[in-house]
């Protein structure tokens, strides 16, 4: 079902001259903005594999290229129907930079369009091995809407979940570190056309990673809420 | 087509220009009173006319309750949201506006959009007089934190005022582009920042500036701000504490906001600005006891009375650079915009929070305006050597279960920006999708920013089987966009979205008409009449010299030139080609100049050499 090797644009018609475009933003026949295509992808529209390692600098340069071509206010005289495609077209771009700029979108993304994102059945739940520490947790900061309420002695509670917010900061960076392996494992299944089953299982890890990423992050927000 | 002018649309003034092109500088127009700044100020005058910028200032002492100001504080909002201004602006709500306010002006009530469009079209005539030609595409700046229903509103307003709105730019980022740093070889590569405190609005832009092979591009990193925050603050402040000592030595309460208030709010604005310049102003205030009110402000007192509002800009100040991940210090240049920032409390804070001086080279009150003008430029002629990328100051969100909202487009994103979600039915035979858009950075949707609420229609199948891509869509002036399709038939629905906060198209179509009663004359039309007139009199000059005796001395031919001419501008005035009368008017006075010599008196010759004949 799904490729890794570079992929570039299926060909398609231009709107325009109906001639094949085989070009990736504009048709090499008239020139004209084309639409994007149905099955493009982030990956496809700055002409990079679906690889987790990006050299920001190269992406940068190639994000602000293409919104030089392609922003609205190169079409404010075209015709109606090159403005819309303007519009749709920079605002795609727009959205894919915004996503692989940021490593952990881009993960998302990529697992998103090889199919094989899966959300935590229970957002809620704790990996098991960080269950005591969320119940303590959770305790410290009953305790402090509790003395906060009564007019209370604040000043130990908060320093309790300053400790706390710190040790959930340094778990977020250590699952950012395995991410980030994890990432590397992708590359390089990548780069050597592994099969089916040992990207599935880099997939599966990656997936699992996000979760556990996106649990801990929401554990370190609630608690920088309470001590704001 | 008509060329494009950049009109900053403000709370005090409103302002607009151009990029000439022989210099290719931006330049600000001046009014009939050689003014470039047109005060936002309306009145509705008891015969029915619409008058708009200084003489409308003189009316808020005379008849404030058929004149308004500040105005744009009222656009895109709900009457639920500008309670707490009521107490401090003399604003005549309609006790039957719903989700749009209506505004009492005398015995008629408008829109806010309506009030501004009547802005937009005394500045449009404004240019179309300088020019000599019809005006009638424009970009119009906004404070970048204007939310989607205060930018809709602003569209609106050109709209009515007969105005394609190309674009809506955000005001701090109009100001980088009128100081043209991307020129300063210190600032490429270089992070700048803009603090732009207005009279009713407060925007802070952190933008990145990009030389690239085909030219210099401005990226906006990061927008805050607070659309409710500004020199109005000030006067606001100045004027309680004023009331609050009349009060207690002379028992005179202020509170209504009658000709006496707004006398002395006029008082207190002078007041203020003189404090930018000297340490210490006496203000002299004649009551209505017959007593003189005497207070002497300085400039410490001014400052310690303001502080408050200073202080108020810091917070979206350290959150846009922290959503840049910048530090105060790491800003290659700071720029103040904003009349209000003429106040050296505020310089001397920007300068201490930035560790850097900030530049004030232009004038504050016309800066974003001339950045209009090189954005409008830009439009007209292609991106050529300068681009700008801005973002959407506040984050969409879609309304979930339980009242939580999603987010969709972050804040700060680049726009246009983009998001789609795929909805389904919950039980069979299900035929509406209820969705709920909403802006804002809170968790809940009680606490955001509703912007529209629309019903999906689906087909009645059984539950879970319809597929239905939203796309939510925001386009480069920060205005929402919202398509669905049938993923299953590749349908596309339209989708009426009725905003939650503003005019709807029915609205617009019925006030587009109304506002035909109201509109001057078209530019073309009111050309032509002036030339009519003009050329009455020259016709009306001629007959009576060619009556005169001392005619009998011009030469035949002469004289059958000037039948020839006289009957070409009568004929011309039948038409309604104004150059053409134009064209004529100055044939006719170059056949009569021999005419025109005779007819002197000698003894006045020499004075009137050269003169036409409709002057002498």
């Amino acid at each position: 079902m799904s490729t890794s090797l570079p992929m570039t644009n299926p060909p398609l018609v231009c709107w325009n001259c109906h001639e094949r475009a085989v070009g990736t933003h504009f048709c090499p026949s008239c020139g004209k903005v084309l639409q994007v295509p149905a099955k493009s992808d982030y990956f496809a529209m700055f002409e990079m594999p679906r690889k987790l390692w990006i050299e920001m600098g190269s992406l940068e340069q190639k994000f602000l290229q293409l919104s030089w071509k392609l922003h609205p206010d190169n079409f404010v005289n075209a015709t109606p129907e090159e403005r819309e495609i303007s519009l749709k077209r920079s605002s795609e771009l727009n959205d894919a930079y915004r996503t692989l700029r940021d490593p952990v979108a881009r993960v998302e993304y990529l697992l998103a369009i090889e199919g094989s994102r899966k959300e935590g059945q229970n957002k809620q739940q704790a990996p098991p091995e960080l269950l005591e520490e969320v119940f303590e947790l959770n305790e410290s900061l009953d305790e402090l809407r509790g003395a906060r309420a009564s007019g209370g002695d604040t000043a130990s509670l908060r320093q309790n979940l300053e400790a706390a917010e710190k040790h959930f900061e340094e778990k977020l960076s250590e699952v950012d570190g395995q991410l980030q392996t994890a990432a590397r494992e992708w590359d390089k299944a990548v780069d050597e056309s592994a099969d089916e089953t040992r990207r599935k299982g880099v997939m599966s890890k990656l997936n699992e990673l996000l979760n556990r990423r996106s649990y801990i992050r929401n554990l370190v927000v609630n608690v920088q809420k309470e001590l704001l | 087509m008509g060329r494009i002018v950049g009109i900053d649309l403000g709370t005090t003034n409103s302002l607009i220009g151009y990029v000439d092109a022989k210099t290719g500088l931006p330049k600000c127009i001046p009014g009939p009173a050689g003014s470039t700044l047109c005060p936002s100020i309306v009145s509705l005058d008891p015969d029915g006319s619409i008058i708009v910028g200084e003489p409308a200032r003189r009316r808020l002492l005379t008849q404030p309750e058929r004149t308004i100001y500040s105005v744009k504080r009222l656009m895109g909002r709900g009457p639920a949201d500008v309670q707490s201004e009521l107490k401090l602006f003399p604003f005549r709500i309609d006790p039957n506006s719903n989700h749009v306010i209506r505004v009492r002006l005398g015995e008629r009530i408008f829109t806010p959009p309506e009030i501004s469009s009547f802005i937009l079209r005394e500045l449009k005539n404004w240019a179309e007089a300088y020019f000599g030609e019809t005006v009638d595409r424009a970009v119009i700046t906004v404070p970048a934190y204007f939310n989607d229903a205060q930018r809709q509103a602003t569209k609106d307003a050109g709209k009515l005022a007969g105005l394609e709105v190309l674009r809506l730019v955000n005001e701090p980022t109009a100001a980088a582009l009128a100081y043209g740093l991307h020129e300063k070889p210190a600032a490429a590569g270089g992070k700048v920042a803009v603090y732009d405190l207005g009279g009713g609005t407060f925007d802070i832009s952190v933008l990145k500036l990009i030389a690239t092979n085909e030219g210099d591009i401005y990226q906006v990193l990061s927008t805050n701000g607070d659309t409710h925050l500004g020199g109005d603050d000030i006067d606001n402040l100045l004027q309680a504490f004023v009331h609050e000592q009349i009060l207690q030595t002379d028992r005179i309460d202020f509170s209504p906001h009658g000709e006496l208030a707004q006398e002395l709010r006029k008082e207190l604005i002078a007041v203020k600005h003189k404090l930018s310049e000297t340490e210490s102003v006496t203000l002299r205030f004649p009551l209505p006891n017959g007593k003189v009110f005497v207070h002497e402000f300085t400039r410490g007192a001014l400052e310690a009375l303001i502080r408050p509002v200073v202080d108020r800009t810091m917070a979206p100040v350290k959150q846009a650079l922290a959503d840049a991940h910048l530090k105060p210090g790491e800003m290659d240049e700071v720029v103040l915009v904003g009349g209000t920032t003429r106040t050296p409390l505020i310089r001397r804070t920007v300068q201490e929070f930035f560790d850097r001086k900030p530049h004030t080279e232009l004038n504050p009150d016309e800066v974003v305006a001339l950045g209009a003008a090189v954005q409008a430029n830009i439009l007209d002629r292609g991106v050529q050597n300068m681009l700008l990328l801005d973002v959407t100051p506040l984050s969409l969100g879609i309304e979930t279960y339980g009242g939580a909202v999603a987010k969709v487009i972050p804040r700060n994103s680049t726009i246009p920006a983009s998001a789609q979600e795929l909805y389904t039915t919950g039980v069979d035979n299900q035929t509406g999708i209820d969705i709920h858009v909403l802006q804002g950075e809170r968790e809940l949707a009680k606490d955001c920013r509703s912007l529209a609420r629309f019903i999906l229609r689906v087909p009645p199948v059984p539950a879970g089987l319809p597929r239905i891509e939203v796309k939510f869509l925001i386009d480069a002036n920060g205005i929402l966009q919202v398509s669905a399709k049938d993923i299953r038939t590749g349908e596309q629905h339209t989708i009426e979205v009725q905003p939650s906060y503003g005019l709807n198209d029915n609205d617009i179509e019925r006030m587009l008409e109304e506002s035909i009663e109201y509109a001057e004359q078209d530019f073309a039309e009111r050309q032509v009449i002036e030339a009519r007139t003009e050329a009455e009199s020259i016709l009306a000059a001629t007959a009576k010299a060619l009556a005169n005796p001392s005619a009998a001395s011009l030469p035949g031919t002469e004289r059958a030139k000037i039948d020839v001419f006289v009957a070409a501008l009568r004929e011309a005035v039948q038409g309604s080609d104004y150059k053409q009368i134009r064209r004529q008017i100055d044939e006719l006075n170059q056949a009569t100049e021999h005419l025109a010599e005779l007819l002197m008196n000698s003894a006045l010759q020499t004075a009137l050499e050269g003169k036409k004949l409709a002057e002498v």
